[in-house]
């Protein structure tokens, strides 16, 4: 059991492993935000589950803000009611998250989509704001 | 071990890291993306829907792999310190999913989460006490039980072993103990999980109320849902989780306590000096992480920015989870007996029963939020 004596972090103690998390979580955060805010320069929106394509409401070159709706997909939407889970086809729409331009808009109304396969509309977001 | 300074440190750190890393590569970029297309007994990704063997998973059991085969139950040398940054990774992971709420919906289940984990954890401890003296085990080795058993495999009883003036071989054979029957819960929840139709908010609630490692509530909740969102099992589960690691400083105040009182040379002891060297400060961490999620300052439910973010998490976790894995030491595991051992197993297996009865008496499936 020699690992058993050994202490289970590379820290002096656990208390200097408890900061080292905080500090790296803070880090990860600030790296993310930063990167997304003022490095990429645009963001290919895919779709968030798996549904149809229903409508794309701008075209490229389109100017959004945040809150603009840029399209809809039909989900089958599951939820628990009264202990028994409900499936129903709802048509849902996403909206642009900031502000921006479509640069392109690669989605086909009407066709099948999967969750986080295929782009459907390329956003260049403004600096400084979290697409 | 002589000073090595920052870079020697970060050296010595490099090898074992760079094994964790790759490995969860290889297994998210090549091994999980096969399994979902692998045709298993005429089904699509039935490895993955069925077994339940997505990357988490794997990862641990690619640790225990290398630990007990390919290392032969050492971890070598060479990647020993890099290994021993694995609870650092689910430390930050275990803060970064604070992200998942807002304080309001913190506050939805935290009443119900303080309530089931106060009754189960203080009652496994007080049960433990009263199982040893029954089967007349030592009282060092009851106090150790019944914080491995109550409140937290390896934390609180390394916490309470010195303060219960328990042997090295006790501490390790709770430790195994437990850990096996973590290990054991581990697999085999999630199949129970999805027999019995759970909903994410119910499974969360009874994994967390009854499995008692954080990395082994995080893996579980991720084997039975790999989505890192709200209203995920690991979402609630994690609420659990952080619950009871918050009180483990007043388990180990409270037996040994309870220790003291029964010995000639009684010594005091004081809540006050616990909670200061045994709070766990990094659950500050996840509640800065909920107070920058209220605030609205990681991006909104649905961007970009929080599917990276999250994306990053699941990596950090399992990084984490392969390290966990190689922190499991088959040949400690049968090493358990005697005493502790029918501890564990009679305590463990109650809560966990119990826990499952009384979610799906009382916990309803719709989530909270």
């Amino acid at each position: 059991m020699s690992d058993k004596k050994k202490s289970l972090t590379v820290f002096k103690t656990d208390r200097h492993e408890d900061l080292a998390a905080i500090f790296a979580s803070a880090l990860v955060v600030v790296f993310v935000l930063t990167y997304m805010a003022f490095i990429v320069p645009s963001v290919s929106i895919k779709p968030p589950q798996d549904g149809k394509l229903m409508d794309i409401y701008v075209n490229e070159g389109s100017l959004v803000k945040t809150g603009d709706k840029l399209y809809s997909l039909e989900v089958v939407k599951k939820k628990w009611v009264n202990n028994v889970m409900e499936e129903k086809t709802a048509v849902q729409e996403f909206t642009s998250k900031a502000n921006g331009k479509v640069l392109k808009v690669s989605g086909t109304p009407g066709t099948e989509v999967k969750k986080g396969k295929g782009t459907i509309i390329e956003l260049a977001h403004q600096k400084g704001t979290l697409p | 071990m002589e000073d090595k300074g920052i870079f020697g440190k970060l050296l010595a750190i490099a090898p074992g890291l760079a094994v964790m890393v790759g490995t969860l590569y290889v297994l998210r970029m090549y091994v999980e993306p096969w399994m979902n297309e692998a045709v298993v007994f005429g089904t699509k990704g039935w490895l993955v829907k069925v077994m339940s063997l997505n990357y988490i998973l794997l990862s641990i059991l690619t640790g225990m792999f290398y630990r007990n085969v390919l290392f032969a139950g050492k971890i070598p040398g060479w990647a020993e310190e890099g290994f021993r940054t694995t609870r650092l990774f689910i430390k930050i992971g275990v803060i970064m999913l604070g992200s998942l709420y807002t304080f309001d919906k913190l506050f939805k289940v935290g009443g119900i989460a303080i309530a089931l984990i106060v009754s189960f954890v203080f009652g496994t401890a007080i049960f433990i006490l009263w199982l040893g003296k029954r089967l007349g085990a030592d009282r060092s080795v009851t106090a150790v039980m019944a914080a491995a058993c109550g409140v937290c495999g390896v934390s609180a009883s390394v916490a309470t072993a010195p303060g219960v003036r328990a042997k090295p071989v006790d501490l390790a054979l709770s430790i195994a103990t437990i850990l096996g029957f973590g290990i054991a819960s581990m697999f085999v929840s999630p199949y129970i999980g999805k027999l019995l139709s759970l909903s994410d908010y119910q499974f969360g609630a009874w994994v967390g109320t009854g499995i008692l490692n954080s990395g082994q509530v995080l893996a579980t909740c991720l084997a039975f849902n790999p989505n890192f969102a709200p209203g995920t099992a690991v979402a609630y589960g994690e609420i659990w989780n952080v619950v009871r690691v918050i009180s483990i400083p007043f388990v180990v105040f409270f037996i040994t306590a309870w220790y003291w009182k029964g010995e000639a040379d009684s010594e005091q002891v004081s809540l006050g000096s616990i909670l200061a060297s045994k709070f766990p400060i990094f659950v500050i961490g996840f509640v800065g992480m909920t107070a920058l999620s209220s605030l609205h300052v990681l991006g909104a439910e649905g961007s970009e920015t929080l599917h990276l973010m999250r994306q990053v998490m699941a990596w950090i976790f399992g990084i984490g989870l392969v390290g966990l894995g190689a922190y499991i030491d088959v040949r400690e595991i049968k090493a358990a007996g005697g005493t502790p051992l029918r501890i564990g197993v009679i305590a463990g297996f109650i809560k966990y029963v119990l826990a499952l009865i009384i979610i799906l008496t009382f916990i309803p499936k719709e989530g909270a939020f």
